[in-house]
This record gives structure tokens, C-alpha cells and sequence, in this order.
């Protein structure tokens, strides 16, 4: 029996494995498709972000020569298939803006995102979780709705607005915090200038974030407490929130690990406004900028970054509740 | 059951017997209890009406299509002598940097905003409740493989597809903007749609009505979307707000309208300039106008929601 056990373990393993690379080369592999021939359709010229102003002045065999140079003259297949040859051998190719490798130019942002989307992460499931249980537990009195409101206001707010608003409060008219950066010129070592430079973007990250998901479970949670046990576990003397805590908030979740991994690209997505408004060196300000001057090269890196997190959260969430509900294998789940 | 029998009252052994006095004559008016317990639920839902948000929205949308008639200046001209003013007696809510008066500027932006929330929801609407209906009712085969796709769709970054989208073209209008975030927010509708469409799909009405011929789309028109509109109006509508929302951050990236094109995007976009020179005003009326707006649409689509929880709580 032990033996069957392990067997079947190991195996479900492999499989695990296999399933993971394989999903995840295929969303790559599609994703870096689409991105590169939409990205070749779009008018204007990559040689302009390259030279800069010095276009203008260049005779048109200088173009040609450049164009060949950076391999832009080839038909769309051919470049993407010498473009997915490097990038198996680990070279993206390099930046027409920065004139580097890619891979130079994000790893450094790169951390500066993760940072911020996994502090805000956090502070986004905490909330909601701990907004979900007050809910649930307060149904339908003053303190629900009045959480309610409150969050579909919030939600309903734009978050580049919200920045900007917090801004010209907190950091032009009060001076308490700075307006943007990741940290002051020189001080990148100083762990409570990075603190100082995060609350404002980790704020609004919270603030356009945290009800979509602390709505999803608090409803699921009223859902739970429509179901026989909660009136035992009452009858037997449990009080309403060690029931909520202890029974209910478990059942649901393997729905929260679902929501959360469901969570990552609307994180991702809000770490690009945030970045923007707060001018954060991170890969999201660098998506936009690089999609404004025609950067192909850096804009592919970054869309297979995005890719990979999102491949890689939801399978974990996949994984971790197959561990804890074997009920859930198969069963989807539908979010807006 | 009770085995015992009872004794039966007699003036023998009890020494009194109730007579018609002492019986309560009920039931008599219960035919208009139960007509007003079946009222019920349509009167608690008018209690529930939003009646404050509605009429905000009303006196919006009104003034915005009909704003020509008491905006004090030309929302299209410059007043380049009073560029940065703040509130005062003439411009309202002050001018912005290009010199605009923002009080008649606002409506006709709000008007844009408008437009473009319902053309892009309309369009994100259509595509997904097609696409729902026809993977929900294809084969197992057919119907994995497009609810595949449109999970794959779903997980790219919104934002990301947007630029990708938007740099299709060198300069975005009202309508292109509209289409570019209707083709990209249709995925969830259309997975929503799907398992919907699979609850009724084997329907007794739906099977006799492909018995008697009836082609694809009369089916989705006469029988599924009957059944599923309740089930999505809630989110149609409040995709609305989200859409207007998307609109004026893809033009505060600098990405969506121009300046030029009056929205309440595009005002926002100088915002990152008035925040150098601290014009509140550009920043706090343009802003609090869309939230306004955003916020009673969203409590309109709440009377569409559906209340999944009933019963009462066992906690």
C-alpha cells in the first residue's frame, strides 16, 4: 500500500512537471507571437528611436545599411524565427533605446517591480480578507454597508487619479513623502528611504485592489454560512467569528487561492498605472515607454516576464489546491 | 404520532364546555396576505432603488448633451491671456494650462467619456455573449479549446494588450479608442455567458426547438439570451464604468485620446503638468466629475444584480 502511494506520488510528479513546462511553452510561444507581429504592424520607425533626431540627416543607403544591420529588413517569419533561435540561447537582443541587451536594461527594474507587487499583493489579500470576515460577520448591518460603499467607491476610482490627487496632497502641499522614484539619488543602500518611496504607490495599489477581491469573499462567505454545519458549530456554543475563522473561512479556501492566482495580472496590470503615475523605475513604466518609441525588443522581454508570472502563479494555486481539496481536480472557477 | 387519545370534553367530567364565543375566527383575510406577501419582493426592491444615484446620473447625462446651453465660454477656445487661472467669478473652475475653461470644457468631455463607455461595452457585450452562446453549445472538443483561448486572452495584463492595440494606429478617435477596449474586455462576459448557456442548453424547450429546425442564432435569440440577460446585466453595466475608467487612464499614459480630443481622459492627462505648477483644479474637478459619474452608473447596475444569497444566514 505504502509502495502504491509513492509510486503514484512520484509520478504525479513528473506529470505535474511535464504539464507545467508544457503549458508554459505554449502561452510563451503564443503570446510571443501576437506580440511580435502586432508590434512589427504598428507605423512608425524603430531606426528613429535608435538615431534619435539624426534621422532626419541620414541619406537613405545609411538607412538601408542600418535596417540590414539590425536585422529589420527581413520579412516578419524570418526575423521571428531568428528572434526565438537567440532567445532560446538566452540573448532577447538589445534595447534600440539604451542601445544595451535587454536583459541589462530589466534586470535592475525587474526587482523594483517584484517589490512593489508583492508588498502590495499582500496588502491587498490581508485587507480583503480581514474586510470579508467583518463583512460576513456584520451581514446586512450598518457596518457592512457602510464597508460596502466605501470600497465600491474606491474601486470605482481611478487609480492614476487617486495617485495623482495623493500626490499633490501628501508629497507638493504637505511635503511628508516623496513624489516619485524608487529611492533618493545615491541612497539606494537606505532601507527606509525605499519604505518612504513605497507607501504611496503600495496605498493606491490597496485602494483600486483590495474590494474586487474582498467582494468575492465575502460573498462566497455568505454562500458558506447558508449551510447546515455553521448551525451546528453555533448550536454547540462556538461564537460567530471563531465559526466564520475556523470552519467557513477554511472551506472557501481553495476558492481565495484561486482568486489570488486569478489576482496576478490585474496586480501586474495596476503595477503599470502605478508605475507610471510615480514615474517607479519598474518594467511597467518601461512597457509603456518602450510601446511609445517602438523598443520591439524590450517590449517581447517584458511580455514573456508577464507571461511566465502569470503561467507560473496560476499553476501554483492549481497545485497547492489539489493538495489541500483532491475534490478540486478539474473543477474551474469563474471570476469577472 | 400521538397514540394517546385524548379525553373528549363533555359536561360530565369537565363541568364546562366551550361554547362559539370562545373560538377566534382567523383566516378571513388571508387571501390579501398572501397577494401582499407576494408583493413583497418587487417593493423591497423599489425600497432599494437607488433613487439619488439615478437622479445624479440623470441631471449628468442631461447636462452633458445638452451643455451648449449654459456653459459661459467656448469649450474649443483658448483663452491664452488667463492660462492657470484658479476659480474665480468668470471661469468657474478655473483654466488649465492650455487655457481652456474647464467648467465648459467638463461636459463636453463627459459626453465623450459616455460615448465611450457604452459603444466599447456595447461591442465587448456582443462579442461575448456570441462567443459564450456558441462555446456553450459546440462540442466538448470545440467548446475546451475556445474557453482555452479566451483564458489565455484573460491573463495577459490588460494594460499590456491595450499599448500593444493602441499603437496600431498613430492617432486614436473617440470610436477607435471604443473598439480597442471592446475587443479586449470580453473574455470574463463570455466565460460567464458559457456556463450559463451549459445549465440550459439541454432544456426541454431548447431540444424541441432544434427538433423543429430552428437554426443556431434563432435559438440564442428567441432562448438563450432571454435566460441569460439577468445573469449578466449586472456586469454589462458596470463594465460601462470600468470602460470609462480605462479610457481616461490609457489617456493620462499618454497612449489614448489627444489633447485636443475633449475627454475626461484627455483633461486628466495634464494633470502630471498641473501637478508641477499645484492647479489643483485641473487635477480635483475633472477627476471628481468621472467618479461621480462612474460611481451612479455602478449603483444602477446593482438593481441588476443578482442576489445569490437568500435565505436566512445560520450564523
Amino acid at each position: 500500500m505504502k509502495h502504491a502511494f509513492i509510486r503514484n506520488n512520484y509520478f504525479s510528479f513528473a506529470y505535474t512537471g511535464l504539464k507545467l513546462f508544457f503549458q508554459l511553452a505554449v502561452m510563451l510561444l503564443i503570446l510571443a507571437v501576437i506580440v511580435f507581429y502586432v508590434s512589427r504592424l504598428t507605423p512608425g520607425d524603430p531606426l528613429q528611436s535608435f538615431y534619435g533626431d539624426a534621422v532626419q540627416s541620414m541619406t537613405q543607403e545609411q538607412l538601408d545599411l542600418a535596417r540590414e544591420r539590425l536585422g529589420l529588413n527581413a520579412p516578419v517569419h524570418v526575423q521571428f524565427t531568428k528572434w526565438i533561435e537567440h532567445a532560446c540561447q538566452g540573448n532577447f537582443g538589445i534595447s534600440l533605446r539604451y542601445k544595451r541587451p535587454v536583459l541589462d536594461v530589466v534586470k535592475p527594474l525587474l526587482g523594483n517591480t517584484l517589490i512593489l507587487g508583492i508588498i502590495s499583493y499582500f496588502f491587498v489579500f490581508t485587507l480583503a480578507i480581514g474586510l470579508a470576515l467583518v463583512c460576513a460577520r456584520y451581514e446586512d448591518k450598518w457596518i457592512d454597508r457602510f464597508i460596502c460603499k466605501i470600497g465600491t467607491i474606491a474601486y470605482y476610482t481611478p487609480a492614476f487619479w487617486l495617485g495623482v490627487v495623493l500626490v499633490l496632497i501628501f508629497s507638493i502641499n504637505l511635503q511628508w513623502l516623496p513624489s516619485s522614484g524608487a529611492y533618493d539619488y545615491g541612497k539606494s543602500k537606505d532601507i527606509l528611504n525605499w519604505a518612504k518611496h513605497l507607501i504611496l504607490p503600495v496605498a493606491i495599489m490597496v485602494a483600486s485592489h483590495f474590494w474586487y477581491y474582498a467582494y468575492m469573499i465575502r460573498n462566497k462567505l455568505l454562500d458558506e454560512l447558508r449551510k447546515d454545519y455553521v448551525l451546528l458549530a453555533r448550536a454547540k456554543g462556538m461564537s460567530k467569528m471563531s465559526v466564520l475563522v475556523k470552519h467557513c473561512l477554511r472551506n472557501i479556501m481553495p476558492t481565495i487561492i484561486n482568486i489570488m492566482a486569478v489576482s496576478v495580472p490585474h496586480i501586474i496590470s495596476g503595477t503599470y498605472v502605478v508605475e507610471t503615475v510615480f514615474n517607479f523605475p519598474g518594467i511597467g513604466l518601461m512597457a509603456v515607454s518602450s510601446a511609445k518609441y517602438h523598443d520591439y525588443n524590450l517590449l517581447m522581454l517584458i511580455v514573456l516576464i508577464t507571461g511566465f508570472l502569470v503561467v507560473i502563479s496560476s499553476f501554483i494555486a492549481q497545485y497547492i489546491n489539489e493538495r489541500i481539496d483532491p475534490r478540486i481536480k478539474g473543477t474551474e472557477i469563474i471570476t469577472l | 404520532m400521538n397514540t394517546q387519545q385524548s379525553q373528549i370534553l363533555t359536561p360530565e367530567n369537565q363541568g364546562y364546555c366551550p361554547t362559539k364565543e370562545d373560538f377566534k375566527l382567523v383566516g378571513t383575510t388571508y387571501q390579501e396576505q398572501a397577494k401582499a406577501q407576494q408583493q413583497a419582493p418587487a417593493k423591497r426592491k423599489f425600497r432599494n432603488f437607488p433613487f439619488f444615484s439615478a437622479a445624479v446620473l440623470s441631471i449628468l447625462v442631461f447636462a452633458c448633451f445638452f451643455s451648449s446651453a449654459f456653459v459661459n465660454h467656448d469649450p474649443t477656445q483658448f483663452y491664452l491671456s488667463n492660462l492657470n487661472t484658479a476659480p474665480n467669478k468668470e471661469f468657474w473652475f478655473g483654466t488649465d494650462s492650455l487655457g481652456r475653461d474647464i467648467f465648459s470644457v467638463l461636459w463636453n468631455g463627459g459626453r465623450a467619456s459616455i460615448f465611450i463607455g457604452i459603444t466599447s461595452t456595447i461591442i465587448a457585450a456582443s462579442i461575448g455573449v456570441l462567443y459564450g452562446c456558441i462555446s456553450g453549445c459546440a462540442s466538448t472538443f470545440i467548446d475546451t479549446v475556445m474557453m482555452r483561448i479566451a483564458e489565455l486572452f484573460q491573463s495577459i495584463p490588460i494594460i499590456l494588450a491595450l499599448l500593444l492595440l493602441l499603437s496600431l494606429q498613430e492617432k486614436q478617435t473617440p470610436l477607435s479608442i471604443s473598439i480597442i477596449i471592446g475587443i479586449t474586455s470580453w473574455f470574463a462576459l463570455a466565460r460567464i455567458v458559457r456556463a450559463e448557456v451549459r445549465q440550459i442548453r439541454n432544456s426541454e424547450y431548447i431540444l424541441l426547438s432544434r427538433h423543429m429546425g430552428a437554426s443556431f442564432f434563432w435559438i440564442m435569440r428567441r432562448h438563450l439570451i432571454p435566460n441569460i440577460i439577468s445573469a449578466i446585466m449586472f456586469i454589462v453595466i458596470s463594465s460601462i464604468s470600468t470602460n470609462m475608467a480605462m479610457e481616461a487612464t490609457l489617456s493620462f499614459l499618454g497612449l489614448g485620446l489627444p489633447p485636443e480630443e475633449l475627454s475626461l481622459g484627455s483633461m486628466l492627462a495634464l494633470s502630471n503638468r498641473a501637478l508641477l505648477l499645484n492647479t489643483w483644479w485641473v487635477i480635483i474637478f475633472p477627476g471628481l466629475f468621472l467618479v461621480i459619474l462612474l460611481f451612479s452608473i455602478t449603483q444602477i447596475g446593482h438593481i441588476f444584480r443578482q442576489e445569490n444569497c437568500k435565505g436566512f444566514s445560520n450564523l
